[in-house]
């Protein structure tokens, strides 16, 4: 199982076996804090509790220096250690304790029972698979599968969900009987009863003072809080970058960076050699306003047609978010002068970023004045091609729909309704299948009746954040081993972000927060930055290397073979594309899906 | 009038029956003067007439605008500046930077000298007027060594200040021991208004208070618009059976918290940069004079309330983990609670009203030329 999770931690490989032959815990180690200590599993003073950690706890000095005051005593000073100490004091209760993006297992060895733990908003991944002989569990699903006791099984409910979302939802995933831990969980497993059982220590949760507040004072909020985090993720032996994309949230991290360490830090950013989307100017602007040693790399034709399928059949699950191609790109450059990095995730869902909010709030003022009859008609006639693509959203605000189904038609471009077109004999009787939307509602708790933008700002921070943003940047961070971690996701400001009104927040052009608070380090120029991070040129690139790949499923790939895709709508859907019409939306996916099924399909 | 009293007038928006902490202090200052004679411009308030009835002093009300402070207070600095004008008072005393545009054009035009009260929150919601006043004050009386400093950071020359804390009121008779056998009790009382008075890093702290101290319980006084977030994040977490919010209360229903907690916790931090945060904190002294040992930030003007492990604990207030250590402490340590609470019901005893305006009184004689 530790060999296939080798690129997670190239740096060290430890095992553990119980004398009672209950369990064994193994890891690999990518160091980062106290370089030569650090060696997992890790043990206490009697060898009764065992630990191991994957990911980072940033508070852990504090911690450590807390509890030799308690009188615990230190071998190694690491993170893991750490674990090992507060569980004698706080049992399952120490996550309370913890800031930091983790999954962990703790062996209490005299109560027979296993902790598994991972953090608030899912940063690091942790994969469970129950079976006769008790619980497996890994960082990743392939060092699970290297134990599975027979060819596992492709789930086709998952596939579904993923052909709808572009991931696969937690806690499912592709493989059946394999399930992820969901962010802000815990499980234990009883190892002399064999029973398991799950318990929800913290949720992101849209929850705003019913008054309005001095925007002024919530910005200096912001910046304390942030700084804060900022500071705390620096705390590392080694040398620490940035990604800089030229945005708001980059950029106002980057400044707290550099005012933060005594060393010039380090940027990084990608930009292509096709499409309007590059960044690189943007972001060069502001290194150079902050002094940074920057570093960028122009992903061309050539590359992408090497990357991409050397990336999307790495993955763990399939992925459709073309975004993984560029921070994959960003983190082979960073690898070469630093293995941590500071990235920009969460901002987006935590202060109101995706215009999409401001949508909502323009679709439920529409909808009151209009009557239900015309806005069908005028969807439809919205929805035909001449008028473009504001006129296609203007289409989906009037039509008469739920506000959730509205809501993932936008985020996902209709694949909901356009999926049965492309779908092989062996998934067409699940082209209408409303999983997808079950499982979106499912996070939903605490809103009634007509759902809000409070809502769909928890319900991305409950369901897009950890299965794709997160998923995506763990995992091409760690497939050039280098850590990323996301100063917005601390939980006291995301507590702070949630409890703010999203009138505050989406006011302007949204994430008012966030660009007041860069208003500090740029006075002199408005931010009226509006892109999010780290665009992708996916449709031109589809038309130029990525052709190719394209014609390969189709004369040969599984997912056509399999069934699972139909070979003439997809030739004809390509071809559409090849012609001028986008069909990204349709076209990313099934690559993604075809180039990990080939992979999957080929080590099975 | 030779031999008659020096007279002074005091500018304050904030007085009884009003409620509040500034309400309060100024009251009981103005209360224990002994030379000066006092007369008191304030505004209108419903239940004015019985409560100024009983007053030693005279006490001049101009009109209320309810919800609108602007109006309120342009309609005070102009009665008071007619008061004066009528009456020629020897000193001013202003109790809030609002009321020291008629202190401060007193004294250009009639030569009244003039002294200014100071607290935290309003320096940093009006930086520019506290500038004005304490720039212009014959004297600035600070209510902690906190707010010294943040005058001190406005350009207010530091020795034309003077720190006087407020007072505090010690139930007649010394409470007893608490009664043995119920649950551990942490109590906070705060407006449940301003989000640096710490209630967020309490909830954090909670949980692992409570692996430590299974049937914790935390009680919460106060009301405002914070509390429906916070109630959510209770239930998120799961502490629904551990946290009470018992709303704003009565004064006997407070006494009666005090009464029967064990430790008081408020752990205010300094709001971000430019917003000032806690004064002072009378709510530590009560507890302490209620015999609680307390748990408090230990930042601002929290300080000069809280003497770190004589009358309670002083941590950092953005660390729940320390503010949990300190509540294990407290709850499980017995000794040193009763050591804490004792040392804090002396040192509350020494903080009384008319000591404090006597110094008040002191220092308004002293400007009078």
């Amino acid at each position: 199982m530790n060999a296939a999770q080798v690129h997670r931690g190239p740096d060290d490989d430890g095992t553990y076996k119980d004398p009672a032959g209950r369990i064994a815990l193994g890891a690999r180690r990518l160091s980062i804090i106290d370089v030569e200590g650090g060696h997992q599993p890790l043990t206490n003073e009697d060898g009764t509790i065992w630990a191991i950690l994957n990911g980072e706890i940033y508070n852990s000095l504090v911690l450590q220096e807390r509890l030799r005051a308690r009188g615990h005593r230190f071998r190694s000073g690491t993170d893991t250690e750490t674990l090992v100490h507060l569980y004698e004091d706080y049992q399952d209760d120490l996550v309370h304790a913890l800031r930091g993006m983790f999954a962990f297992a703790i062996w209490d060895e005299v109560r027979g029972r296993l902790l598994l733990a991972r953090d608030r908003f899912g940063e690091k991944p942790l994969f469970v698979h129950r079976h006769d002989r008790g619980l497996s569990f890994a960082s990743e699903i392939s060092a699970l599968l290297d134990a599975y006791p027979r060819a596992p099984d492709l789930d086709l409910e998952s596939m579904d969900m993923y052909m709808v979302l572009g991931y696969v939802p937690g806690p499912r995933t592709i493989i059946k009987g394999i399930e992820q831990l969901p962010p802000g969980q815990l499980l234990t497993w009883d190892a002399r009863e064999d029973v398991v059982a799950t318990k929800r220590y913290w949720a992101a949760r849209r929850s705003a003072l019913a008054g309005p507040e001095s925007v002024a004072e919530l910005t200096a909020e912001t910046t304390r809080l942030l700084k804060r985090s900022v500071a705390a993720t620096l705390v590392s032996d080694v040398p620490v970058g940035v990604f800089l994309s030229g945005g708001v949230d980059s950029t106002l991290v980057t400044a707290m960076v550099a005012e933060a360490t005594p060393r010039v830090p380090q940027t990084f950013t990608v930009g292509y050699d096709v499409g309007e989307v590059s960044e690189l100017a943007e972001a060069r602007l502001v290194a150079e306003r902050l002094g940074t040693e920057h570093h960028e790399l122009v992903i061309d034709q050539a590359d992408v047609a090497r990357r991409v399928p050397a990336v999307l059949a790495e993955l763990d699950q399939p992925l459709a978010d073309p975004a993984v191609i560029p921070v994959h790109a960003v983190s082979e450059l960073a690898r070469r002068h630093v293995t941590v990095v500071i990235g920009g995730e969460g901002a987006d869902e935590l202060f109101g970023g995706y215009p999409r909010y401001r949508w909502l709030i323009r679709s439920t003022q529409l909808k009151r004045v209009l009557p239900e009859r015309y806005a069908a008609v005028g969807a439809r006639a919205l929805s035909f091609p001449p008028f473009g693509t504001h006129a296609a959203r203007l289409a989906d605000v009037i039509a008469p729909q739920t506000t959730l189904e509205r809501h993932l038609d936008w985020v996902t471009a209709h694949r909901r309704h356009a999926r049965g077109g492309i779908y092989g004999p062996a998934m067409s009787d699940r082209a209408f299948s409303d999983v997808s939307l079950i499982s979106l509602a499912t996070h939903l708790d605490g809103f009634h009746g007509e759902l809000g933008v409070d809502a769909f700002m928890q319900l991305d921070q409950r369901h897009w954040l950890p299965d794709d943003v997160l998923y995506k940047v763990d995992r091409a961070g760690m497939l050039n081993s280098v850590e990323i971690r996301a100063p917005y996701l601390a939980r006291e400001l995301a507590e702070f972000a949630n409890s703010v009104r999203a009138a505050t927040h989406l006011a302007g052009y949204g994430k008012k927060l966030l660009r007041n608070a860069l208003n500090a380090y740029f006075p002199n120029e408005r931010a009226r930055r509006r892109k999010t991070a780290f665009r992708v040129p996916g449709a031109q690139w589809l038309r130029g290397p990525l052709y190719p790949i394209l014609e390969d499923q189709l004369a040969w790939g599984t997912a056509v073979r399999e069934g699972f895709i139909d070979g003439d709508s997809l030739r004809r859907t390509m071809s559409e594309h090849a012609g001028g019409k986008d069909r990204t939306s349709i076209l990313w996916p099934v690559m993604a899906l075809g180039l990990w099924l080939d992979r999957f399909v080929g080590r099975t | 009038m030779a031999g008659a009293r020096p007279r002074v007038l005091v500018i304050t928006p904030d007085f009884p029956p009003a409620k509040g902490g500034i309400q309060i202090l100024s009251h009981r200052a103005v209360s224990s003067f002994t030379t000066l004679e006092p007369t008191v411009a304030t505004v209108g308030h419903p239940d004015a007439a019985s409560f100024d009835r009983t007053q030693a002093y005279r006490i001049e009300r101009s009109r209320d605008w309810p919800g609108k402070n602007r109006w309120s207070n342009f309609a005070l600095n102009a009665a008071a500046i007619g008061l004066a004008l009528r009456e020629r008072p020897d000193v001013v005393l202003s109790t809030h930077i609002v009321a020291s545009p008629a202190a401060v054009l007193l004294r250009r035009h009639l030569g009244i000298p003039f002294v200014q009260y100071v607290y935290a929150k309003e320096l940093g919601v009006r930086p520019n007027l506290a500038r004005f006043a304490g720039m212009r004050a014959d004297r600035v009386l600070a209510v902690s060594r906190y707010t010294h400093e943040l005058l001190v950071a406005l350009g207010v020359p530091g020795g034309r200040v003077t720190v006087i804390n407020p007072g505090v009121d010690v139930p007649a008779e010394a409470p007893t021991d608490r009664p043995p056998g119920g649950r551990p009790t942490v109590l906070t009382i705060a407006r449940l208004e301003d989000r640096y008075k710490g209630h967020d890093v309490i909830l954090r702290a909670l949980p692992l208070v409570r692996a430590e101290v299974p049937d914790v319980r935390w009680r919460v006084v106060g009301g405002g618009p914070l509390r429906a977030t916070l109630e959510d994040r209770v239930q998120a977490l799961g502490l629904a059976k551990a946290v009470q919010f018992l709303g704003s209360v009565s004064n006997e229903a407070r006494d009666e918290e005090l009464a029967h907690a064990d430790v008081f916790c408020m752990v205010s931090r300094l709001p971000a940069a430019g917003f000032a945060g806690e004064g002072f904190g009378i709510v530590y002294l009560e507890a302490n004079a209620y015999g609680l040992p307390v748990v408090a930030g230990g930042v601002g003007g929290a300080t000069d309330a809280v003497v770190h492990g004589e009358t309670g604990l002083l941590v950092d207030p953005q660390d729940h983990v320390a503010v949990a250590d300190a509540l294990v402490t407290l709850l499980r340590d017995r000794d040193l609670a009763g050591r804490l609470a004792r040392g804090g019901r002396e040192r509350a005893h020494r903080f009384t009203w008319e000591a404090m305006g006597a110094r008040v009184e002191s220092e308004l004689l002293s400007v009078i030329r």
